[in-house]
């Protein structure tokens, strides 16, 4: 019985511990982990508010009476999340199970957050926020849009440059705190990446799934579909939408992932070709099973792994699209992103590298950190790279 | 015995597995004379295949070792030679062929031009003129006809039986004192498995070269060998000659492979007087089917031509009778076998179950029809899907045709299904990569029975597995039969098994049926000359312990 559960070692489970398998993708990991963590908790990691004071014996949290909706929205999905990873359920469950309760989430947040309007930062500095019995500030005392007009004259400063309050990775034009910036900017970069993609997958899987399984000619119409839109620059797609609609991350997000499906979609479509003819598909089928289990049960999940590689590649492929639109000045406005940092950089009359080298070493590292994972994932999933096989 | 060419004495190789380390060969002595031929016979991972490569050194160095042992041909050992001494014995003095024709010919280079190759490499003084003679005399002992025209022909322009002869060519080009031959005809069909055996009995008989044979099939064994030995996971437990050894085998090991043999198999005495009742009206009724796959070329990819997969074939399977259908690789059996459970939709003419036809039906209403007809597969590699638990294999076709109330008894009738082909409850919940091929094969087994069927199609369900555990599924399936009034089309290339164990036996070739009758009848009468063909190269080995 003991052996049963050992030998009981699932797919999934076997890939995992392979692709742990090596120092690159813990380097890779251990990025993404900390851009998640910063993005979680960038309110309370970088802001011009205290965390927690007691004025006159009043305890009181400014941090949470500001929280935007959005903020509140990723913490409690956050959290969620951690919780879903904690029970025990069947990985499909989890990710319905998952979803709705971001859903709901999102609405509640909405109906039950009200933050104010307007946010003076300066004001934090004032008595009222500084003549208190005790008070924690976050690590980074300044928000990300908070241009210290009280305490800086010229904006633009280096680290470490003046004495009196810390600037770690210096000041931008405005005077807003680089660090701040940058860790606020890891949620545009992460969310870009992962939504972009995850609509990219979704049609990519639908149409490579049905192009592969009734081949013929679904295939050629289907083909004739994904070479249309391999067709279209991405970039200028994105620009000419910038032009007609105005700026919007969310628009980014649809139109990267609405051109970026086609590359999944022949990779499905290939696995699929080669699965149908399979003896167990095949079995499925004599079974007289219904199509949406042969397809998404007997096929997808041993058809899926190339393409998980494919998006890990895919996610790099998407910050990089938000970098390169920031930077050319038709990004996101009232938000934080690397490239649009790499654009300021850019456009002030005089070079200051702590405004290029930290975003840009950003954008680096999270780009090399995305392949380094998928590298690592390709190589586990590679039977002839396996470790069981024998051969070295 | 006459002079040694070869003597192994007391070797041992061992692999390195990860952090494991197998004994692959423990301790095997053997010799072989002079133009004689030595059979080393196993079941697969018996070690035969590491001996034969040890005694030319093929394994890579780090992952093999030999912790003790001597090889000596020639008067000098093999094992303390160094990497150019050992080259200069490897393909000159001791040639090998292999299993896989299709992959061991280079797809880019004529086969003149790879038979020259070896000649240059071993003797580098040859002129041009005389290395192309010796290769044009090579391909013409090996009886490739017209092998001057032949000369710079590509490996895909030959078929499978003249690759493996021109592999023996390239072997004796060099005129070896020994050719090592693992398993040369095992991909092969039995009609050129014959000739290719044939073959290399006269090229022995020209060359007087010795020969180190490898095979799993005692049929080939008692053609081939003057002596042989027998492996069991590492160790030879059993060496002799031919005749002592097949005949009077001494070690249980060699009787238990030898009785497991088909030919060798004790018929169950149920079975008769279960054939007996044949009722008049077929369960499957068919009637000039086609099957015809179309060949597109050009820009357009227009229809030139049709692959004749299955052509006009017309054939009754009665309730509860074991249909055999006979052919060699490329003949339709296979596709027969999916067409008539609709995975491979007919070009034309009918199949009729109980008096429904099948052809033409949508997919929702052949789903009921589906239930009654199952089938199962030849490779245990594939036909399990691998994400999934055998309980969830097993279970979910059930959930489907609504057997079984709940879960919890549709987890019983698997554990029950799996008992039936005498496997553990247990199994239910282990993934597929946790499983023998054996052990796979009854799975893909209870799996065709979760639904109760009345028919099956059995598409070589025993072809990838050793002659002991193939004793064992062919004794399953008549006792399955038994107990559950099964009836099934059994495809196999075996005749050893067509004549355990079926009723009827059907042969097939060239997408048509050219035979068909009671199994004793068609095997032992054959009226059709390629029956006659297929039987007469058939290698036996009918033994009475």
């Amino acid at each position: 019985m003991i052996k049963t559960i050992l030998g009981g070692e699932s797919y999934a489970a076997r890939v995992w511990r392979k692709t742990r398998n090596g120092v690159g993708v813990e380097v890779g990991l251990a990025w993404i982990g900390l851009l998640v963590f910063a993005a979680v908790f960038a309110p309370f990691l970088a802001n011009s508010m205290p965390l927690l004071m007691s004025k006159d014996g009043i305890i009181s949290a400014p941090v949470l009476h500001y929280l935007s909706i959005e903020d509140a929205w990723v913490l409690t999905t956050f959290f969620i999340a951690l919780l879903v990873y904690r029970i025990k359920l069947k990985a499909g469950q989890r990710v319905a199970l998952f979803l709705l309760s971001a859903i709901i989430a999102a609405v509640l947040v909405n109906v039950y957050v009200n933050p104010p309007k307007l946010v003076i930062y300066d004001d934090f500095r004032s008595a009222a926020y500084t003549e208190v019995d005790w008070r924690i500030m976050p690590p980074i005392p300044y928000a990300p849009t908070d241009y210290l007009r009280d305490l800086v004259s010229k904006g633009l400063e280096a680290p470490f440059e003046t004495t009196g309050h810390l600037h770690l990775m210096g000041t931008e034009e405005n005077g807003a705190d680089v660090l701040s910036r940058m860790i606020h900017a890891c949620r545009i970069a992460l969310s870009i990446g992962l939504i972009a993609s995850g609509i990219a997958l979704f049609i990519g899987v639908i149409v490579g799934g049905l192009m592969g399984y009734f081949s013929g000619i679904a295939d050629m119409l289907g083909m004739r579909l994904v070479e249309i839109f391999e067709d279209i620059p991405t970039l200028f797609l994105l620009l000419t939408f910038v032009a007609f609609f105005g700026r919007s991350l969310y628009m980014m997000m649809v139109i990267i992932g609405i051109t970026g499906w086609s590359g999944y979609a022949r990779y499905v479509r290939t696995e699929f070709l080669k699965l149908r003819k399979q003896d167990y598909v095949q079995a499925a089928v004599a079974s007289g099973l219904p199509l949406s289990s042969i397809l998404f049960r007997h096929m997808l999940p041993n058809g899926i792994a190339p393409l998980l590689v494919a998006v890990s590649f895919g996610i790099a492929g998407a910050i990089l699209s938000e970098a390169t639109l920031s930077f050319l000045g038709l990004g996101v406005v009232d938000a934080p992103s690397w490239g649009q940092m790499l654009d300021q950089a850019v456009k002030s009359s005089s070079f200051n590298w702590w405004m290029a080298v930290f975003p840009g070493g950003a954008i680096f590292m999270t780009v090399f950190a995305y392949n380094l994972i998928g590298e690592a994932f390709r190589d586990a999933i590679d039977p002839k790279l396996s470790d069981d096989s024998g051969t070295e | 015995m006459s002079q040694s060419l070869l003597e192994v004495r007391n070797l041992r190789t061992y692999l390195k597995a990860g952090a494991r380390q197998v004994k692959a060969v423990d301790d095997i002595s053997f010799n072989i004379p002079k133009a004689e031929t030595f059979c080393l016979v196993g079941e697969s991972g018996s070690g035969k295949s590491v001996s034969a490569l040890s005694v030319i050194r093929l394994l890579p160095e780090g992952v093999a070792t030999h912790p003790s042992g001597e090889i000596i041909f020639n008067d000098q050992d093999l094992l303390k030679l160094d990497d150019a001494g050992i080259r200069a014995v490897r393909g000159s003095q001791i040639a090998m062929i292999f299993q896989e024709p299709m992959t061991s010919l280079n797809p880019v280079l004529s086969i003149g031009e790879q038979i020259t190759e070896a000649l240059y490499a071993h003797r580098p003084d040859i002129s041009d003129s005389e290395a192309e003679q010796r290769t044009i005399k090579a391909l013409e002992q090996v009886q490739i006809a017209h092998a001057i025209r032949r000369f710079h022909d590509y490996p895909h322009q030959l078929s499978g039986g003249q690759r493996q002869r021109v592999m023996i060519a390239m072997a004796l080009a060099c005129e070896p004192q020994l050719l090592i031959a693992d398993e040369p005809t095992t991909a092969l069909d039995v009609t050129v498995q014959a000739e290719i055996l044939r073959l290399m009995r006269q090229i022995q008989d020209d060359t007087g070269m010795s020969m180190l044979f490898i095979t799993h099939d005692f049929g080939v064994v008692a053609q081939m060998a003057q002596w042989v030995g027998v492996m069991q996971q590492g160790q030879l437990v059993e060496s002799g000659s031919c005749a002592s050894v097949l005949h009077k085998p001494q070690h249980a090991y060699t009787q238990q492979l030898l009785a497991a043999l088909p030919e060798n198999l004790v018929k169950p005495k149920l079975h008769a007087a279960f054939e007996q009742k044949s009722p008049a009206t077929p369960l499957l009724s068919i009637r000039d089917l086609k099957v015809w796959f179309p060949i597109n070329k050009g820009l357009l990819r227009r229809t030139v031509d049709y692959v004749r997969a299955v052509d006009q074939v017309s054939l009754d399977i009665f309730p509860g009778q074991i249909v055999a259908l006979v052919g060699e690789s490329g003949c339709g059996k296979t596709t027969l076998g999916r067409a008539v459970l609709q995975l491979e939709p007919p070009t034309s003419g009918s199949i009729k179950f109980r008096d429904q036809e099948l052809i033409g039906l949508s997919a929702r209403t052949l789903r009921p029809l589906r239930q009654k007809m199952q089938i199962a597969f030849q490779d245990p590699q594939s036909s399990l899907n691998p994400r999934l638990l055998i309980e969830t294999t097993l279970t979910e076709p059930m959930k489907v045709h609504g057997i079984g109330d709940s879960h919890e008894q549709r987890i019983e009738l698997a554990s029950e299904l799996l008992e039936s082909v005498q496997l553990n409850r247990d199994f239910l919940w282990r993934y597929p990569h946790e499983f023998s091929g054996g052990q796979r094969q009854r799975i893909g087994l209870a799996r065709a029975l979760a639904l109760n069927p009345e028919f099956i199609v059995c598409d070589e369900i025993t072809s990838a597995l050793d002659v002991s555990v193939q004793a064992e599924i062919l004794q399953l399936l008549l006792s399955l039969r038994q107990q559950r009034q099964l009836t099934l089309l059994f495809i196999t290339h075996n005749i050893g098994v067509v004549e355990y164990l079926s009723d009827q036996t059907v042969v097939m070739y060239q997408g048509k049926i050219v035979e068909q009758g009671d199994t004793a009848q068609v095997c032992q009468q054959p009226q059709h000359p390629y029956t006659q063909k297929l039987l007469a190269a058939v290698p036996r080995l009918k033994i009475i312990l």
